[in-house]
């Protein structure tokens, strides 16, 4: 390598001197190209943040390219104020981008892409976004202006395994005993005692952004709608080669072996009151119901349904979710924030901090109190929410005590009002006075008989009338009856203490119910400011990772084998089976609501010379 | 040994000979083969639930079973037969040149095996050129499946016309033995020839040869075949970077067993002691040898990895792959094979045909339900194991099982065809072995003018 010449570039200047050429030969700004390559240089060396850089050449991007398809110097920003929140990864999953790792990774290749000067030459071929756009991949399978892709968000803690969706789905589309289409299946981890909350699998087609089954299909049967990323089977082109089954890791697909049980005729009969035929599509393709024999099946996510054939009522709908009655099956658009799947996925996680902070405190009322007795506008016993060691009979008790509350006033110690004449309650108000102090000193002091405790029930008897003014202050220790009085002080400025200390745990922004209560309201917007001071939470990121922190652990989300790669459009709510799960009896046989569990036992029926024999056993 | 030397006749012995022994086996084949078809009709009358296949998941089956297994199997011969050819002209293994037609042949045969186990495979095979061929500008660049049609196709059309140019020389020469009812075949065989054009046609060969030779280890029974399964991370038994060598040396230890079976049978029927040499079937033996050689220590290459620290579902699907019965017969079988070779390597005297015989068809049975078992453990131990039903059950029906005599049938209709058409020896052999030194011997570093000569030019 070169270290004389002042070339930029790690392989020297004849190196640079090249890339220039080939950047001279475009339509773009040569010098620009160059420049940026330089600093694209620095960026690697550390000497320029990556967000400066972008911030740098956006107004240059943008007047010869007309567009900086970059990540801005706000985004970048933004992405990483993202990452240091704790519990975000949840949502992120759901965003696709929780793989900041491989994000950031892209950005770095698209750098140094642009520091060799290749990303500048790759303007020539690919026009600008490609340029220096390798930085952009990472955002692909974000949400946002993708389109609709349908998809299912799956609550797993809420399906009861009834199966109704199975016999929904079966009848809907007119299947053969044994095809599944929708699958629920119990599974046991191994070595588990079963405390863990259930184990249930509701299994749908997953209907995949990057589909194995499609990209391995020699004809183009299997494909992906356009227009709602549904990936669908035309039974009109498949050859039944069954490499989409072969390829599926999740096993969706039913191969139609032999006739199937309804006919094409049935079926068209059956959807006569309505606009299709419950078979073909909008794109005239014939995609939906049972297939015919030889072709390859599996669920469909209802295109017929989604087409508007059923009415418009019956548009995002599938038979599955119609049919589940604890709601657990959520169909909708996955790239649409506002869909049901994705308002349900965030709503999970604030319902059920709504449900965690019902009955709480410190709530939001609590912190409002504590701000306005600090400000003198409440009185401590007026106060609602009492964090302190003493309750407010102890409280008033001392007060009276120091006559600052007239016996008539008396609400905790005694209820003044109950009492008929003032007398009588002077006489209930010092038996329960007595009552406190004794409390306070038990509190105060060790008291017992034996020798080494500091009081005995005499002595602190003794201690208790020299207090209430029975007895006089000579009969008691001088040490031990200001010990007891700085005790019963105690009562009121330990109790103001932890007033002060609401506010003070608000404001360190410690996650009570007051944050998580704020929180929920600001994510919901229905409260312009909820929140008590500009302390609290008063934006919504701060308030999203609130929730998911309060709450996240509690709705661990995942979508299933996902380390294929296959980017599953069905989100899952619950427990994730493990490696070597097994699935075990679920809560409704198969065969208890007319159908087939295992397809084989149809299927051996009229296979030729069945042996009984089976490689799998041997 | 035999003291005679090869002549015309000897070659043409095939063509014009009728033998009842020949009607009798060519009465048994056609049956078989008739019998498959008749069975497959059934099964496309019926549909696929004929078979002993079902979904793999809920469904509790195997998705592909023996129709793959055997497709794969004869593949493998095929690649093997035509890379055994090849090798002969391009490395000038002049030993081998007697069997190498045999070889070719075996490949056209084969490959035909394999391609019809394609269509029996299929739900709606009538859709093969509407579906597959309609859409190939899209789907070649994802689906292994059309790689492997393409490629197939490819290997079929290079076998072919590697074939076709060779016999040229062969029949113009041979003419006047060859029966007349035949002529138009021949007329169209030798449409244009001329002598100028033998060594032309010798240099095409041998650049067919070299391309042969390429793409096998990076595309046939190397590549795409086994990426069939290789590929796919949802199938642990399968999803292995090691699957390609493994496909490689199956299809040359069961191409090798094949020639030597075809080869035998053709040597007794037709006397050919003196053209095949008892020299031909050691060295092939011996070819077989280093071969299962290579295919034991990829077995092994894949359990120690399978077997050792792996993830869960790949540990699984070795273990049942390892512990299955009809894993430990080929291998024992292959090891079996391998002891006897290397035995009969240092001690000559070991040698016989009929123990050459045996181990070819040893070799054969073995990667037979070798491969049947690769498909179907894919099947049994997927990465998602969750269901009741998987492992599924799985075992060939009759008809399945029928498929594999109807295409051995089929394989042998072709050679016995194609034996009556044309020589199944070439002519060069014969040429070759009657040169300087008779009987079939040869020497290491000893070659006739011709062979020099055209080597020379090839070089140039």
């Amino acid at each position: 390598m070169s270290t004389d010449d002042e070339s930029f570039h790690p392989l020297g200047q004849e190196w640079e001197t090249e890339l220039e050429g080939m950047l001279d030969e475009t339509e773009y700004d040569s010098d620009l190209g160059m420049q940026m390559a330089q600093d694209a240089m620095r960026v690697t060396k550390g000497e320029l943040s990556e967000a400066e850089f972008h911030e740098k050449y956006h107004d240059d991007v943008m007047e010869e390219f007309d567009v900086d398809d970059r990540p801005t110097k706000e985004a970048y920003e933004q992405a990483q104020e993202e990452q240091k929140g704790t519990a975000t990864r949840m949502l992120e999953a759901f965003d696709g981008e929780g793989e900041e790792t491989r994000r950031d990774t892209m950005k770095k290749m698209g750098l140094g892409a642009a520091a060799v000067g290749f990303g500048a030459w790759g303007v020539t071929d690919d026009g600008p976004e490609m340029n220096l756009g390798a930085a952009q991949e990472g955002d692909e399978d974000g949400d946002g202006d993708d389109g609709t892709q349908l998809g299912m968000v799956l609550d797993l803690e809420r399906c009861d395994g009834c199966l109704s969706c199975v016999t929904a789905c079966s009848e809907e589309n007119q299947l053969d005993q044994g095809v599944n289409w929708m699958y629920i299946l119990d599974y046991e981890e191994p070595g588990e005692d079963g405390g863990r909350s259930r184990n249930r699998l509701i299994r749908p087609c997953q209907h995949c952004t990057d589909a194995p089954c499609e990209k391995v299909c020699p004809t183009t049967a299997r494909h992906t709608r356009d227009k709602d990323g549904l990936v669908l089977t035309d039974y009109d082109v498949c050859i039944g080669c069954r490499y989409c089954q072969v390829a599926c890791p999740y096993g969706v697909n039913y191969f139609q072996w032999d006739e199937p049980d309804v006919s094409t005729d049935e079926i068209e009969e059956m959807h006569s009151d309505m606009d299709g035929d419950h078979m073909t599509s909008d794109e005239d393709r014939w995609v939906d119901s049972r297939a015919p024999r030889g072709t390859m099946s599996k669920c469909t996510m209802c295109p017929t349904r989604q087409d508007g054939h059923m009415g418009d009522e019956m548009v995002g709908t599938t038979a599955c979710e119609e049919a589940c009655p604890p709601d657990a099956i959520n169909f909708g658009d996955m790239n649409d924030p506002d869909s049901r799947p994705r308002q349900y996925l965030s709503n999970v996680v604030q319902s059920r901090a709504e449900h965690m902070i019902a009955d709480e405190s410190p709530n939001r009322e609590d912190v409002e109190e504590a701000y306005a007795f600090l400000d003198g506008e409440i009185e401590l016993l007026d106060m609602q929410y009492l964090d302190g060691d003493w309750d407010r009979s102890e409280i008033e008790g001392v007060m009276y005590l120091n006559d600052e509350i007239e016996t008539a006033d008396l609400e905790y110690l005694i209820d003044a009002e109950e009492y008929d004449s003032t007398e009588e309650a002077e006489e209930a108000a010092a038996e329960a006075l007595r009552e406190v102090v004794i409390a306070v000193l038990e509190n105060e002091f060790e008291v017992g008989d034996d020798d080494d405790d500091e009081l005995s029930e005499d002595d602190l008897e003794t201690l208790v009338d020299a207090i209430l003014g029975d007895a006089s202050e000579d009969d008691v220790d001088s040490d031990d009856f200001e010990r007891a009085t700085d005790a019963l002080d105690a009562v009121i400025t330990s109790s103001e203490e932890s007033i002060q200390d609401v506010v003070d745990r608000y404001e360190s922004r410690e996650i009570t119910p007051a944050e998580v209560e704020e929180s929920l309201l600001i994510l919901r917007e229905e409260e312009e400011e909820p929140w008590v001071s500009e302390a609290g939470i008063t934006d919504e990121d701060t308030a999203q990772q609130v929730i998911e922190s309060y709450a996240g652990d509690e709705s661990s989300t995942f979508k299933l084998l996902e380390d294929m790669g296959t980017n599953p459009n069905v989100t899952y709510i619950g427990n994730e089976p493990g490696p070597s799960a097994e699935q075990v009896d679920g809560p409704v046989a198969y065969e208890q609501v007319g159908l087939t569990d295992n397809r084989k036992e149809v299927l051996d029926e009229s296979t030729v010379g069945d042996t009984g024999m089976d490689l799998g056993g041997w | 040994m035999s003291t005679k030397t090869p002549t015309e006749a000897d070659i043409l012995r095939p063509v014009n000979n009728l033998s009842k022994k020949y009607l009798a086996l060519f009465g048994a084949a056609g049956l078989a083969f008739g019998a498959f078809l008749v069975a497959w009709m059934y099964q496309l009358y019926v549909g696929m639930s004929v078979t002993g296949l079902s979904d793999w998941g809920s469904g509790g089956g195997v998705t592909w079973g023996l129709y793959i297994g055997a497709f794969i199997w004869w593949v493998g011969i095929a690649h093997g037969g035509i890379i055994l050819s090849a090798a002969v002209r391009l490395l000038g293994m002049d030993r081998y040149m007697p069997v190498a037609r045999l070889a070719e042949l075996l490949t056209i045969a084969g490959l035909s095996a394999a391609g019809f186990y394609i269509l029996v495979h299929m739900g709606r095979p009538d859709r093969m050129v509407t579906s597959v061929l309609g859409h190939y500008h899209i789907t070649v660049n994802n689906s292994p499946l059309v790689w492997d049609v393409t490629v197939i196709t490819a290997y079929f059309v290079l076998t072919a016309t590697y074939l076709a140019l060779t016999l040229r020389y062969d029949i113009t020469r041979l003419r006047d033995d060859l029966p007349n009812y035949l002529e138009p075949i021949y007329k169209v065989l030798t449409l244009g020839y001329t002598e100028e054009e033998d060594q032309i046609v010798e240099r095409m060969v041998w650049w067919l040869a070299l391309a042969i030779i390429i793409m096998a280890p990076l595309l046939l029974h190397g590549g795409v075949i086994p990426w069939l399964f290789a590929v796919l991370p949802g199938m642990p038994a399968w999803f292995s970077a090691v699957q390609g060598p493994q496909f490689l040396t199956i299809a040359l230890t069961s191409a090798i067993s094949g020639v030597i079976i075809v080869a035998y049978a053709f040597r007794r029927a037709y006397d050919w002691d003196h053209i095949m040499t008892d020299d031909v079937f050691r060295g092939l033996l011996l070819w077989l040898g280093f071969f299962c050689l290579l295919f034991l220590w990829l077995q092994l290459q894949q359990n120690v990895v399978g077997l050792f620290a792996a993830p869960v579902s790949t540990e699984v699907a070795q273990e049942a792959t390892i512990t299955h019965p009809i894993y430990i017969t080929a291998m024992a079988l292959v090891f079996g094979t391998l002891a006897y070779i290397f035995a009969q390597t240092i001690r000559p005297s070991l040698f016989t045909k009929t123990r050459a015989i045996v181990a070819a068809l040893a070799v054969l049975f073995a990667t037979l339900i070798e491969k049947l078992i690769f498909v179907v453990e894919g099947f049994l131990h997927p990465e998602f194991e969750i269901y009741a039903a998987t492992p599924g059950e799985y075992f060939p029906s009759a008809i399945e099982l029928l498929s594999l005599v109807g295409t051995i049938g089929m394989v042998v209709l072709i050679f016995l065809i194609v034996s009556k058409v044309v020589p199944v020896v070439e002519l060069h052999a014969v040429e070759h072995m009657r040169g300087d030194h008779g009987h079939g011997h040869e020497h290491e570093g000893h070659e006739d003018p011709d062979e020099a000569a055209t080597k020379q030019e090839v070089n140039a």
